[in-house]
């Protein structure tokens, strides 16, 4: 039993950590915008596909891809943001169902493109297991792991020390502060969408090295990265990596002691309570009642 | 005298191969329900190039009647479902194939059926949709037809323990439930972990079964993103196990050249062995069509989707025949069906369900898939204990 | 007799008379119609939570799945009436709300995801409860509508007919309770949350009451769709779908207003079905983000305010 446990927390943290890349993106742009792109999971598809028509092209590793997939996706983010940008009025509500509609557009593209079938790595090195004592776990699940916790501490470390990151935290705190300090929101703003395309790109072609894709996914991913980001609370990078940490690790539990059929349930009845009893989240400083 | 007929028979014939057409012929709109989009695309647009495939080869071998397939997407949806049925039905099609997901087939036919037109499916197991006494319902396969299939190749093997691995979507939920009804009554011993779709790292699932269950075989029931994540994550855990089995969408040309690397010695239902091996003029003729109209192998939704609308082309054929076409006469003329196709001998019951489906189980080895169960069709032999690490 | 009850009678003889008679043979276009009316029909229930309770859910597919799985087991397992059983069915989903009476407290977008989390939930008790529900292998054969004093409710121009006067009646019950004091005070709300307080207005029973109602209403059209499919599983009938089409429609139409949710349903629907689909045979819905994308940037408030506005300027130019 024991060994069971160990080898669920090690995958839920595993899990975990890509699930964080994925919601940081999301944070970021809620920090500084206060608006919840729905068609961040659509772009972490798009890099997962990008991965794939390269790797399937030229048959390369998914790896070699990351560059394209960052151009690709993170002028696609910036293209969202002029997008919202453009809101006039009621822009909270009316950012949903716009980055929807971009949702659903994006959705469709990719099924229009790159047809309804599965698509994954061919790649077996990626594959390979990884033993390390009792934990057992891809290559590319423990590789992607440690290349998301290094993205996260450049982001941690580039927010807290570089202007732009300090401009970028500034305007999430507080928007006319900031613009009284003679920071242009606009340009933290498209900053803070290139963070969001940067780290969906990697997360997506993490997602097509270890995962299966499929035009469908991306509302799903979509939803798993706003829980995390209401487990975190709003405003902090350690608190999005536990949150999402906590995810994976709760839901590979449930496997373990319950039934892999009641996984989803899982996390949204850890989503709920955490909603209901700590309403600024496990490490939030921003209040959520009404 | 006998000259002459011959004579004439013979400027008939090389009448039609000119593209002369008789002046009796007639073109026969045929309808096609399928998912193109949402959940279900990806098996809709497979059966709708078997439909296609066999609109192609019918017109050109039948040189008296023509039929023209008219498609629409039912975008997996019920309701949509039901609008195309109706759509289709305006539009004064003669009768339905295609048809995916018991949930959108059931209201589609019962729309076929409040129109009168035969609804010919592939695409739904569930028991209940021939339970509903409707005349004009058809399909070629069933339930029992797989389990079947999986619980002889397991007893085959001589499995006296077996982890069921299923996803709790309808159709493998269903399959699971009488597989491991079936298991349990030869007294062999088994666990079921159901998951649910949208679950991506099984490893969780798959250490249980190393550590707890012990089981010697792997059998899943799910979809190709599903049995990838199992394989994979059984490649990691490795358990020991003697056999990995799965059922539909598994033993395929395209998960052989998709995932070279996983699917070694994995077992799932197939037809026919790949490269595919078409004995039959029939199905040499259904290949090569095949291949020049989509530039691909040939996959067994292709070949369902061939195989329930090739029985429909000809009992419309033999309808307009005999005169009944107009007058409702093609459910009659289905029931008359009794042939060896490319899945096996068909022949509908009353309820419209084939009680001689029976599927065969494929393995795959080194990159080609091997029929070994039943023996009789078998093209290979079986590996076994052997598992894809 | 003024302009608009002119224009309302004019509207229900429409509906009730011109539709059935002339489109009533056509049964393709009759079935998208019962279908987008449906969407319509929680659109508005979406609508009137937003726009007098505050509220935006993400979540309406809870009601939906609960509504009709509540009214197609009353209706098959214990032998209800099926007109008694949707009533019934808006019922059980008003008390499943009850259970979502914590997320009252919740800002926006939490409450959104909330309800969301509740739908999801929903949908995998409903899996998992096989003994009841059947599990993934879901309801079949689930009772059509009945036949009554020899009209026929199930046919397709019954079903038409029940649809629209359930979404008729659900539009009045809007009205009313937007004119009543209760509305004049949720109003205010929005403006200020404490200014209510102080006048004495128990804010949180306020919006309770409109998630229940919201909650019904969208439940009684769940139980309209299964007695109308006959068929009903999990992964359908708490559909994601269910609540993100019926905000499309909401917002396509206007949903502060209270028929343009409907309108924006019937709309939006008819021009994805028979214009995008015969261009696009799949991925059609690629058009649709489109069209939704463009209507928020270029007209926020939705169609019918834009078509009224347009409407009266021509008006004042003509006069």
């Amino acid at each position: 039993m024991t060994e069971l446990i160990l080898q669920a927390i090690y995958s839920g943290l595993l899990q975990g950590g890509s699930y964080a890349l994925i919601a940081l993106g999301l944070a970021v742009v809620f920090g500084t915008m206060k608006v919840i792109n729905l068609a961040h999971g659509e772009l972490v598809l798009l890099a997962a596909y990008v991965a794939y028509a390269v790797e399937s092209a030229f048959e390369v590793s998914p790896i070699v891809a990351i560059p394209v997939a960052l151009l690709v996706v993170c002028v696609s983010a910036v293209l969202v943001y002029f997008l919202v940008d453009r809101i006039q009025k009621d822009r909270e509500l009316n950012s949903l169902i716009l980055t929807y509609g971009i949702g659903v557009m994006l959705t469709n593209a990719v099924l229009l493109i790159w047809k309804a079938d599965i698509r994954s790595t061919k790649s077996a090195w990626l594959q390979d297991a990884v033993v390390i004592g009792p934990f057992y776990s891809m290559r590319s699940e423990l590789g992607f792991f440690v290349l998301s916790l290094v993205l996260m501490g450049l982001l941690w470390w580039w927010l807290s020390k570089s202007w732009y990151g300090r401009a970028v935290r500034a305007v999430a705190s507080n928007r006319d502060a900031a613009k009284l300090m003679g920071i242009n929101p606009r340009t933290t703003e498209i900053v803070s969408f290139v963070v969001a395309g940067i780290l969906a790109a990697f997360a997506g072609v993490a997602l097509y090295s270890y995962g299966v894709i499929q035009p469908p996914l991306g509302h799903a991913l979509t939803v798993k990265a706003f829980i995390i980001t209401v487990l975190a609370g709003v405003g902090s990078i350690p608190g999005v990596l536990a949150g999402a940490l906590l995810l994976g690790v709760v839901e590979a539990l449930t496997v373990t002691l319950l039934s892999s059929a009641l996984q989803e349930i899982a996390g949204m009845g850890l989503f709920l309570l955490v909603l209901f009893l700590m309403p600024n989240g496990l490490f939030g400083t921003v209040a959520r009642r009404g | 005298m006998k000259n002459i007929r011959n004579h004439l028979a013979a400027i008939i014939v090389a009448g039609t191969a000119f593209g002369v057409v008789p002046a009796h012929a007639e073109e026969f709109l045929v309808g096609s329900e399928v998912p193109l989009t949402g959940t279900l695309a990806r098996v809709g647009t497979g059966m709708k190039e078997g439909i296609e495939v066999a609109a192609d080869v019918f017109n050109r071998r039948n040189g008296k009647h023509k039929v023209k397939i008219v498609t629409v997407d039912d975008e997996s949806s019920p309701a949509k479902a039901v609008a195309a049925v109706e759509k289709l039905a305006s539009q004064g099609v003669v009768a339905l194939t295609g048809g995916y997901g018991s949930n959108n087939i059931g209201p589609a036919s019962d729309a076929a059926n409040k129109a009168n037109l035969v609804y010919m499916t592939s695409g739904g197991v569930d028991e209940n949709l021939s339970q509903r006494g409707y005349k004009t319902f058809f399909r070629i396969n069933n339930t029992a037809g797989y389990s079947t299939a999986m619980v002889g190749l397991l007893a085959d093997m001589g499995a006296k323990s077996v982890s069921i691995v299923t996803s709790t979507k309808e159709a493998p939920a269903d399959l699971a439930k009488d597989v491991e009804k079936i298991l349990k009554a030869k007294g062999i011993k088994v666990v079921v972990h159901s998951f649910d779709p949208a679950i991506t790292d099984f490893k969780p699932i798959i250490n249980k079964v190393k550590l707890q269950d012990k089981s010697e075989i792997i059998a899943m029931v799910g979809y190709e993103n599903d049995y990838v994540g199992i394989i994979r994550a059984a490649k990691v855990l490795k358990p020991e196990v003697k056999a990995m089995v799965g059922v539909w969408s598994l033993a395929t040309a395209k998960m052989a050249s998709d995932f070279p690397d996983l699917m070694p010695n994995v077992y799932g239902t197939a037809l026919l062995p790949y490269p595919a091996e078409f004995k039959t003029a029939e199905g040499k003729e259904f290949a090569e069509t095949y291949k020049k109209l989509f530039n691909k192998e040939p996959d067994y939704l292709g070949q369902f989707g061939y195989v329930q609308s090739m029985l429909l082309f000809e009992a419309i054929a033999r309808a307009a025949d005999a005169g009944t076409l107009k007058t409702g006469g093609l459910p009659a003329e289905l029931r008359k069906s009794d042939k060896e196709t490319l899945i096996g001998r068909v022949k509908f019951d009353d309820k419209g369900d084939n009680p001689f489906f029976s599927h065969r189980m494929g393995q795959h080895q080194s990159g080609k898939v091997a029929v070994v169960w039943p023996k009789d069709s078998a093209t290979g032999k079986m590996n076994f204990p052997a598992v894809p690490w | 007799m003024n302009a608009r009850s002119v224009a309302i009678l004019l509207a229900l003889v429409g509906m009730y008379i011109a539709v059935p008679l002339l489109l009533g043979p056509n049964l393709y276009v009759m079935s998208l119609l019962v279908a987008s009316i449906a969407i319509g029909g929680v659109a508005l229930a979406w609508a009137l939570l937003g726009n007098l309770g505050g509220m935006v859910s993400f979540g309406h597919a809870a009601f939906f799945g609960v509504g009709s799985y509540v009214s197609a087991l009353l209706s098959m397992k214990l032998g209800v009436p099926v007109f008694a059983a949707m009533f019934l069915g808006g019922v059980g989903a008003a008390v499943a709300s009850i259970a979502m009476l914590p997320t009252l407290r919740l800002k926006g977008p939490y409450f959104a995801l909330a309800i969301l989390a509740y739908a999801q939930i929903f949908r995998i008790l409903a899996t998992e409860w096989k003994s009841v529900t059947g599990g993934s292998g879901g309801l079949s054969s689930i009772p059509r509508l009945p036949e009554i004093a020899g009209f026929d409710f199930g046919s397709k121009v019954g079903n038409y007919l029940v649809i629209v006067t359930i979404v008729l009646i659900f539009a009045l019950i809007y009205e009313r309770i937007r004119a009543s004091h209760y509305g004049i005070a949720l109003r205010a709300m929005h403006d200020s949350e404490d200014a209510t307080r102080i006048v004495g207005v128990n804010s949180t029973f306020l919006k309770a009451m409109m998630l229940f109602v919201s909650a019904f209403m969208t439940g009684v059209v769940g139980a309209f769709n299964a007695h109308y499919i006959n068929f009903l599983e999990p992964d359908y009938g708490f559909s994601g779908l269910w609540s993100t089409i019926p905000i499309v429609a909401a917002i396509f139409g206007g949903y502060r207003t209270i028929l343009g949710p409907v309108i924006g349903a019937v709309f939006v629907y008819l021009i994805d079905q028979l214009v995008f689909k015969s261009y696009i045979p799949s991925g059609h819905q690629i058009m649709l983000g489109a069209l939704l994308a463009g209507m928020v940037l270029f007209s926020p408030t939705g169609l019918l305010p834009w078509i009224v506005e347009k409407f009266k300027r021509s008006r004042h130019a003509a006069a």
